[in-house]
C-alpha cells in the first residue's frame, strides 16, 4: 500500500510489513497501524527506527532497539499483555523503546518504563507498561548514546 | 461522575464482564480487586498519562530536528 509518511514522503510499504496495534499507542488509541520505517543504509547499533502510522502522516514516534545502548534493561511484561499479540518465540519478538528529542538534543529522554513490543509473525504491535516501578518513563540517553559512539571506534 | 458507596467485600459490575471489589480500606488508601476480561488494559491513571504525553511530546518532531538528530545517532 502507498502511505504518506512524515519524513520520508509518499512511499510503498508491502502489507505484510504493516504493524497492527489493537489496543493503538497510548495518546493515539484511535491509530492502530503503523510502518516500521529506517535509513537502510544508516543502520548501526544505535539506529533510530520510525513507527510511522499508514492512516496519520504527522504522527512518527522515533525508537531504538534498547539493548546495546542499556544493558542491564530488563523489563518485566505481563504475560496477559504479550499474550495481546500472539504466541512470541525470542526469534519473532522484537522491542523497541520510544525516545522524546527536545529541541536541545542533549535533552533527549528514552521511555524505559513503556516498550513497545512487535510480534513479527502476527505483525501484532503493543505498548506495554512494564512492572519495573523504577524505569523512569524520561530515562536522560545522551551522553550514553556519546559514550557508546567512543566505545564502538 | 456516577458516585457509588461501597464497603470492604461489596463490589460494582461495569457492564457484563468488569468487577471492581474494595478489599480493603486503610486510612486514606484503598485496595481494589478488578476482575476483568483479559483484553481489557488496567493502568494506574497517572503513569498512563505520563506515558499518553511522552508519546505526545515525542512525535513533535521538526524536520530539522531529525536531520539533527541523523547526525547524532551516525
Amino acid at each position: 500500500m502507498k502511505i504518506t509518511t512524515k519524513f520520508y514522503g509518499t512511499m510503498e510499504v508491502e502489507d505484510d510489513k504493516i504493524i497492527h496495534f489493537p489496543n493503538g499507542i497510548m495518546g493515539f488509541e484511535q491509530y492502530k497501524e503503523y510502518a516500521l520505517l529506517y535509513d537502510e543504509e544508516r543502520e548501526t547499533e544505535n539506529s533510530i527506527f520510525w513507527l510511522q502510522s499508514t492512516e496519520e502522516e504527522t504522527l512518527a514516534l522515533p525508537i531504538m532497539n534498547p539493548f546495546p545502548l542499556i544493558k542491564e534493561y530488563h523489563p518485566e511484561l505481563e504475560d496477559a499483555a504479550i499474550e495481546e499479540i500472539g504466541p512470541v518465540t525470542p526469534e519473532n519478538i522484537v522491542l523497541y523503546t520510544t525516545i522524546t528529542v527536545p529541541s536541545d538534543l542533549t535533552k533527549m529522554t528514552m521511555n524505559l518504563r513503556a516498550p513497545i513490543v512487535i510480534n513479527l509473525t502476527t505483525k501484532l504491535g503493543i505498548q506495554i507498561i512494564a512492572e519495573n516501578t523504577e524505569y523512569p518513563v524520561k530515562y536522560p540517553i545522551y551522553a550514553i548514546v556519546e559514550q557508546n559512539k567512543e566505545g564502538g571506534r | 461522575m456516577l458516585a457509588l458507596s461501597r464497603k470492604i467485600n461489596e463490589s460494582i459490575m461495569i457492564g457484563n464482564d468488569i468487577e471492581l471489589t474494595v478489599l480493603d480500606v486503610k486510612g486514606d488508601q484503598v485496595k481494589l480487586g478488578i476482575r476483568a476480561p483479559k483484553a481489557v488494559p488496567i493502568y494506574r491513571k497517572e503513569i498512563y498519562v505520563q506515558i499518553q504525553e511522552a508519546n505526545q511530546e515525542a512525535v513533535t518532531q521538526s524536520a530539522e530536528g531529525v536531520e539533527q538528530l541523523k547526525k547524532f545517532f551516525q
